[in-house]
Order: C-alpha cells, then sequence, then structure tokens
C-alpha cells in the first residue's frame, strides 16, 4: 500500500527537480520494483530523476524535515538487490539521469564524471581521449558509477584508482572529500586521496549507499593498452593450479591489467577434449599494455613460471585465451570482456550466482568447501526436478593475498516461481555459508549486505553504528542496509 | 484483466520471464551505441519508458498486480517499436542464435489485448486510423483515388489487366504526403528507364496492415493481410517491389509466415536498384559534390538484414561521397516515426527524435541525409524544421532519379 504525502511536500519536490522529473504514477513506480537480481528493487511512493548535486541535497533536507526514507538506485544491475527502505513509503531516487562527463584531465590523467553515468558510456568517452578506466567485473553497460562505488568497487581493483568524490550526506550536506579541493580550498583538482587528512574516500566505497549519495566521482585512469598477450595451462589439479597463480603474484608483482583466470573443471568440460575423463584446470593470462616489449616480457615471465610448473598446453585454449582478450579490448579492456560474458552466461537461463571473496591461504580447502556446498544443494534441485544448464566455475586473484571467483549455475524455468525461489534461498544461503568460513563479501549491496554484518565483530559493529547514527540521525537514507536483517 | 483479455500478452509471456532486467536495453553506450531507446533518451528517462520497465509492468499485469488503465495506455503506446533493445540485448538463445526476449512483440502484444478490451482509452487518433483502414484501404483518411493520382501521364500497366512480372507496390503513405508523394513517379521512371516489366494496381492497390499490426489491431491486419495474400497470389507476378520499408517488412516476414503464404518474392526498391545498377540497366551522370550520410530504415536494416544495397548505389552515385554515422547499420537509431509514434505527444516526441538523427549526421560533417522508407523521411523532415538552418533529407530514390534525368 502506498502512503500518501501531503500536498505541500509533493510541491516542495517538484520546485526541486522540475515537474517532469517526479512521478508518483504507480505505472512508473512498478517499473522500478525489479533490476537485474533475483531480488529486486522495491516499491516507492515517488520516483526523482534528479538533475544535479544541488537538487540531491535539497531533496535530502526535505526528506529529514518530514522524516521519509530515500532509496537511491543507478543502472539497476545488481546482483543481491537493491535497497527496500521501507516499501511504499520511499523516495526512490533515480541518480542516471546524472550522467555527464564532467573533465577528462590528460594531464593528471583523471576523469570526474556524475556518479549516475553508466559505466560504458564514461569508459567510452575515456576511450575518445585515449584514455582507458580499469574496472574489471563491471558488466559495463548497465552498472553506474555510483552503483559501482557503492556495491562493488572493493571487490576488484577500482578503488585504488578513485580519487576524490562529491557525496550528499543523509541530512544534505555537500561534502567534497578526497585529497585535493576536500582537504585544501586553494586546490582545485582532487590529485591524492590519501594525502591531507583522514581517507574518507574509503568510507563511502562499499557503503550500499548508506553514508550518503555520490554525486560526482574523480578517478584514475591509464593511456589506453593497445597491445594485448594471452597465454594458458593446463593443470591436472588443483594446488598446481594454485602454485601457478601464486608463484605468479609472488614473483612478477602482476600489472593490474593483467588478469589471471583460473577456470575449473565444470567451466571447461564442453571446451577441452578430455578422453580420459579427467579434472581439468586453465589458467589463462591475459596481459594489456602499451608496447610490444613491455607485453612479449609480461607473456615470457608468465609462460616461464607455466612450463616451470609442468602446465599443459593446448592449441584451442590459446586461440581462446587470444580470442577472450581481442574481445575485451575495443571498449572496456577486462570490463568489457565481461560484458560479453554476461552475454554468454544470459542464454544459459536463470543465473544463480554464488560469488566468494577468500584470503590465498587455505583456497583450496575452502574452494572444495564452497563447491561441496552447491553440489549439495543442486541435489535437492535434481529432487524438486529443476533442471540446470550449465555451471560455471572460476577465479581470480585481486592481487597477492586474495581470490575472488564464482561457482555459478544456471538454472532454466525462469518462468517457475518455485525455481525462482529456489535460486534466491541458494543464493542467499550459500553467501552465509561462504561467510561461516570466513569470506568475505564480493557484492556490498542488498541481502549480501546485511546477510554480513551477522558476521561483524562487535567492534566493527559498533564503529558502523556510530558513523551511521552521526551521519544519518534520522536513518532515512536506505535504512534497511547493513541491519542483519533481510 | 483475466487471462482471456491479455490472450496475446500470454502467448508472449516467455519473452517477459526470460528478460533479466538488466537494463541494457535502455543504460548500453558503445562506441557504435550512442543510446538504445530513443524514447528513454528523448523523454524524462523513467524506467517506464524504455523495454526494461514497459516489461516490469507486463509481467505484473500477468501476475495480477498491475490493472488496465488509460495511464498504461499511454505508455506502451509510448514505444517506437525500432526494435534496438532487442538487437542489444545479451538474452540470445546459446544454441541457435534467436532471441529469447523480444520487447517490441510484448508491446505489440499490450496493444493489442488493451485496443480489444478498452478501445475508450485508445487515442483517437489510432482509432481512427483504424476505421480509415477499413473504409479506405488506407489508414490516412485519403480517398481510394489518391493512389493512382501519380500515375498521371505514365502509361503504366495495370496489374489487374495485364501480367508482369513485377508488382510496383507504392504503399499508402507515399500517396498521402506532399513530402513524400513524388517518390512513386520517380521509381516508376527508374523502372522503366530499366526496362523492367513491371505494372501497379493504383487505386484498388491494399492497405498491407502494417500500421494496423503496430498499433495493435491484430485481428484486423489479419484479415486484410489473408484477403491480400489471395490477391497477390491471383496475379501470377514473380515479384512485389516495394518503395516503403514497414510494407516490405510486413510483406516478406509476416505474409510469408501465413497460411497459404504470399507466393511472389518480396523485395525492396533499393535491392532491385543495386542490382541493376550493377547489370549496367542505367547510366548515372555525374552531379554536384554531395557528402551524405544514409540513415538505416528499422524495418529495412535491423529487421530484415538489408544494409548492404543501399550503400551500393549510393556508392555508383558519381558525385556523391558516403560518410557513416555514429549509429549505423543494425544499430542505427529509430528516426522516431515507428510504432505509430508520430501520433504520440501530438508527434512532439518523434520530432524531437528526428532532430538528434540529424544533429547525428551534422556531426560527421554530412550535408544532407539519405534514407529509404517514406515514414523516416518524413519524420526526419519533421525533424529538421526544429533545427536553425535547412538540413535536406533525400530517399534514395530521389538522388538515382537525379541522376538519371541529365542522362
Amino acid at each position: 500500500m502506498k502512503k500518501r504525502f501531503p500536498e505541500s511536500l509533493y510541491q516542495s519536490l517538484r520546485e526541486i527537480v522540475g515537474e517532469n522529473y517526479i512521478t508518483s504514477n504507480p505505472l512508473a513506480t512498478f517499473a522500478y520494483s525489479q533490476d537485474a537480481s533475483v531480488f529486486g528493487g522495491t516499491q516507492a511512493c515517488m520516483v526523482m530523476r534528479p538533475g544535479s548535486t544541488e537538487e540531491v541535497s535539497r531533496t535530502l533536507f526535505l526528506a529529514n524535515e518530514y522524516r521519509i526514507p530515500v532509496v537511491i538506485r543507478g543502472g539497476g544491475a545488481s546482483n543481491y538487490g537493491q535497497p527496500k527502505g521501507v516499501p511504499g513509503e520511499n523516495i526512490l531516487l533515480d541518480m542516471t539521469r546524472m550522467n555527464r562527463v564532467l573533465n577528462i584531465n590528460q594531464k593528471i590523467m583523471t576523469v570526474t564524471a556524475q556518479c549516475g553515468i553508466i559505466m560504458g558510456k564514461l569508459q567510452h568517452a575515456c576511450r575518445k581521449e585515449g584514455l582507458y578506466l580499469f574496472s574489471p567485473f563491471a558488466p559495463l553497460h548497465i552498472v553506474s558509477l555510483g552503483g559501482w562505488i557503492s556495491g562493488v568497487a572493493g571487490a576488484a581493483g577500482l578503488w585504488r584508482d578513485i580519487v576524490g568524490l562529491t557525496v550528499v550526506l543523509p541530512n544534505g550536506t555537500v561534502a567534497t572529500i578526497g585529497g585535493g579541493p576536500g582537504t585544501n580550498i586553494h586546490q582545485p583538482l582532487p590529485f591524492n586521496r590519501h594525502l591531507g587528512g583522514p581517507d574518507f574516500t574509503g568510507l563511502f566505497i562499499g557503503d550500499g549507499g548508506s553514508f550518503g549519495i555520490k554525486t560526482e566521482a574523480t578517478i584514475r585512469v591509464t593511456r589506453f593498452p593497445s597491445v594485448m598477450r594471452a597465454s594458458a595451462f593446463v593443470f591436472d589439479t588443483m594446488e598446481e593450479t594454485l602454485e601457478m597463480v601464486g608463484q605468479h603474484v609472488e614473483r612478477v608483482d602482476p600489472h593490474p591489467f593483467d588478469p589471471i583466470l583460473v577456470f575449473c573443471p565444470e567451466a571447461m568440460k564442453n571446451f577441452l577434449p578430455n578422453p580420459e575423463g579427467k579434472e581439468i584446470y586453465t589458467v589463462m593470462g591475459m596481459m594489456q599494455g602499451h608496447s610490444v616489449e613491455e607485453m612479449d616480457a609480461r607473456l615470457k615471465a608468465f609462460n616461464l613460471i607455466g612450463e616451470e610448473l609442468g602446465g599443459g598446453r593446448d592449441p584451442s585454449l590459446n586461440a581462446m585465451a587470444d580470442a577472450m582478450a581481442a574481445s575485451s579490448n575495443p571498449e572496456g579492456g577486462a570490463g568489457g570482456g565481461e560484458m560479453d560474458w554476461l552475454a554468454f552466461f544470459n542464454g544459459f537461463g536463470l543465473a544463480c550466482w554464488l560469488p566468494f571473496n577468500l584470503p590465498r591461504e587455505g583456497f583450496v580447502e575452502n574452494y572444495r568447501k564452497l563447491v561441496s556446498w552447491r553440489n549439495e544443494r543442486l541435489k535437492q534441485a535434481e529432487r524438486r526436478g529443476y533442471q540446470y544448464t550449465a555451471k560455471w566455475e572460476f577465479f581470480t586473484p585481486t592481487d597477492s593475498s586474495g581470490i575472488i571467483g564464482e561457482i555459478d549455475v544456471f538454472f532454466q524455468d525462469a518462468q517457475d516461481p518455485e525455481v525462482l525461489q529456489f535460486v534466491q534461498t541458494m543464493m542467499r544461503d550459500f553467501q552465509d555459508y561462504a561467510l561461516h568460513i570466513g569470506a568475505i563479501n564480493t557484492y556490498t549491496q542488498g541481502i549480501a549486505s546485511n546477510l554480513h554484518v551477522n558476521h561483524w565483530s562487535s567492534g566493527f559493529k559498533d564503529l558502523f553504528k556510530t558513523i551511521k547514527l552521526a551521519l544519518d540521525p534520522n536513518n532515512i537514507l536506505n535504512p534497511d542496509l547493513w541491519t542483519g536483517q533481510d | 484483466m483475466k487471462s482471456k483479455e491479455m490472450r496475446n500478452l500470454i502467448e508472449v509471456s516467455h519473452f517477459v520471464y526470460n528478460c533479466r532486467k538488466c537494463g541494457l536495453c535502455g543504460n548500453k553506450t558503445s562506441g557504435t551505441v550512442p543510446y538504445v531507446c530513443p524514447v528513454k533518451e528523448h523523454t524524462e528517462g523513467f524506467e517506464h519508458f524504455f523495454s526494461r520497465g514497459k516489461i516490469i509492468i507486463a509481467q505484473g499485469m500477468l501476475e495480477g498486480e498491475i490493472t488496465p488503465s488509460p495511464e498504461l495506455a499511454e505508455i506502451i503506446y509510448a514505444c517506437s517499436l525500432c526494435g534496438n533493445c532487442q538487437t542489444q540485448c545479451a538474452m540470445i538463445d546459446n544454441h541457435t542464435g534467436l532471441p529469447l526476449v523480444d520487447p517490441p512483440q510484448v508491446v505489440e502484444a499490450m496493444r493489442a489485448d488493451l485496443l480489444r478490451e478498452h478501445p475508450e482509452w485508445i487515442d483517437q487518433e489510432y482509432l481512427a486510423m483504424l476505421n480509415s483502414a477499413k473504409q479506405y484501404d488506407n489508414p490516412w483518411g485519403m480517398p481510394r483515388t489518391n493512389k493512382e493520382k501519380w500515375m498521371k501521364g505514365l502509361s503504366l500497366r495495370d496489374a489487374k489487366k495485364e501480367p508482369s512480372e513485377v508488382l510496383l507496390f507504392i504503399g499508402c503513405t507515399i500517396p498521402s504526403n506532399p513530402v513524400v508523394s513524388p517518390l512513386a513517379q520517380k521509381a516508376a521512371t527508374i523502372l522503366k528507364l530499366a526496362k523492367v516489366d513491371f505494372a501497379v494496381l493504383g487505386k484498388n492497390e491494399p492497405c498491407c496492415a502494417s500500421v494496423l499490426k503496430k498499433v495493435g489491431s491484430f485481428d484486423l491486419a489479419q484479415e486484410m493481410m489473408q484477403k491480400n495474400i489471395d490477391s497477390f497470389n491471383a496475379l501470377g507476378i514473380s515479384s512485389i517491389v516495394t518503395l516503403c520499408s514497414g510494407c516490405y517488412h510486413t510483406l516478406k516476414k509476416d505474409y510469408k509466415k501465413s497460411y497459404p503464404p504470399l507466393i511472389p518474392n518480396v523485395y525492396h526498391i533499393v535491392e532491385l536498384l543495386a542490382s541493376l545498377i550493377k547489370k549496367g540497366k542505367f547510366n548515372l551522370c555525374k552531379k554536384k559534390p554531395l557528402k551524405v550520410t544514409y540513415h538505416d530504415p528499422c524495418h529495412l536494416g535491423r529487421h530484415m538484414g538489408i544494409f548492404d544495397p543501399p550503400r551500393d548505389v549510393l556508392a555508383a552515385l558519381p558525385g556523391v561521397e558516403m560518410v557513416e554515422r555514429i549509429a549505423t547499420r543494425e544499430n542505427t537509431i529509430c528516426c522516431g516515426a515507428g510504432g505509430g509514434l508520430r501520433l504520440f505527444e501530438e508527434g512532439r516526441l518523434a520530432e524531437r527524435i528526428g532532430e538528434a538523427s540529424l544533429q547525428m549526421a551534422i556531426d560527421i560533417g554530412a550535408e544532407a541525409l539519405v534514407t529509404a522508407c517514406p515514414f523516416c523521411e518524413i519524420n526526419l523532415n519533421a525533424g529538421a524544421k526544429r533545427l536553425d538552418f535547412p538540413f535536406p533529407v533525400y530517399d534514395i530514390i530521389d538522388l538515382v532519379e537525379e541522376g538519371l534525368s541529365t542522362t
């Protein structure tokens, strides 16, 4: 049931964004009730599409005055659902109207953009200037910059490159943070996030949008990597595979552009000849850089380790690695490739995303626990007659310490509400199980955020509550997040 | 809405449930895709303006959470059915390569159900089109004789009386609008010069029913199509050549799916022109140099895969330099006239979309825009009026005929 707000409030909100950019039409608000995840969006009382930081700020001032919950939405591309707020009572801010690139600075190699911009558009704007925004694991064409920073940037690597933010705090105050204009009023350029004061930028990365609404961000970019190389090795055991990954991150200190993807047996069984039915693990290295000499050296280092460890070669695999590297390049580097993979996955049916994020130490044991958990759950699915079309298993080191990956399953019968519910429960329970064995969440969104709270230390919980209360005393911004309840 | 009242939507419900609601249909941007949905881009941009929102609403209807209303009618007619959303959609069957989600079919089905159950909520102009189709055999309220006015002085053969190889099918839109009405005469002149054995139907030429289907009158469209198939099959012609991309799409796709199917082959005039030029059937002389870009009509390009023949024709025209816009071939952005959108908001939205399309041409330094569909030409000309300076829009037939005229 939708709450009715006083006409004076509607009037004030209309004045803020203009009559055309606010709607309480039930069909319009209903259209926001789902997103890319199986956990969906929320039913809002009204939807607004603000066009500036000032409009967001004035809206939050007003929402505080009337004590109305505010939820935010970017591209609607979450994996674990959007903030629900108080269904039927929310103001939903659709941030995608704030989609302009504000500045590309070739001298200090940064891009500043409004946070409602879709990452693909931002990447394309950089590309036109010969620059590149490293954003692995982003479904580039659907995720907004703000959603990316709030919900997933911590998972892969972009967080290091976020230099500064403009944030509207829950009480409507506008804050510029990050070393530069935020910490020195005489300096117009954000250029070093970590100096000049505490790293408040980090506070807003991975907050799920709870501490403030990001309206502008400045991100470090690189020259567009025009040279690509790729190579692949196969191993019989996961231990050998991890040794390859370990030696590579320890000996080579790989460039952030060099994703190493490990595809596990289920992922590769349709691609590699395997008459003996062995478990095959594939380590694929994709390198992007600026000169042939540099790239050949990096490729040589990768191959040397693979050969020393006795990794096998397969011509079809090398061709696949080359094709993946090439397809990932034109628009978005590795992130662009991710979009191609999304297309690849989509054809399989209803995705049950099962991501994890673990330390490299003890990884094999933990990975096997997760696969075993999943397979047990799939037996339940089989008993119920639910069919799945494919399993997708891969992992990749984020740096020298950690590894993220997914062991996804794709179900048929997307129209069956029971299958949908099964997938929702499986995703939720998987996250809970992964947290129990020591994983941390890949996605700081929706139910994943709430599940994670139950595994926080008491000190961390207190710190979070203190910050949230200080910033949002009326608890109006995404009030359902980080509550421990889903 | 009861099940029988949404029978068309239920028929395409697999497209609704296959949709993963990822939003590619509204948000994708790349080097070749400036944006996906022209309606989202040129309105306030709320979710319900593009396919994801419409599909969520369709799901709400199927699950009883949404009841039909006049507002629903407004939302589902705010779509040009251009199909770019489907082109950009990642939901493709990995085995067959066929789309798993088809938003235009969902929107058409919603229109059909709403039009059948609640015609009182449908804009009067759409209803007038349907009445006109019944009364005059064209959706534009013009007398049947308009379809023969252009023939005056050309001594053309009547397909009903004299057998011929080819039926030149003019369509309803060309005779209805002075912006495009010269195209019929020009096309006939070209074909005569090339010694093509063709005839026409004049005032007896029926409406192909494309517009009716797009507006949601499935039953009337089906009835007309069946009648036309019988009539075309009885003519003894081997092929039909259309000047309109909408007619081409309908005759070639929908008529061929019907039973009994349409026997003659269907071609668009650009295919025939490209073939005639290749065979050297007429000479084209050099005109004043002109830098043009080509607008792929959705019905001809994205829906039917006809991308190269118009470009081959342009390449053969002496003095014409062809440049490509950012949104080209299957990524073309709708001119704004599709799906009955010219009747929405009294044409203002369609004109904004048309203006943006021209702006893309201007941005790459083109001096004119060429297309191959009367709907596109009309709407792009309407969009041109919003610019501060004149910007010519031609049909490809105009340029070929101009090239002939001095030989």
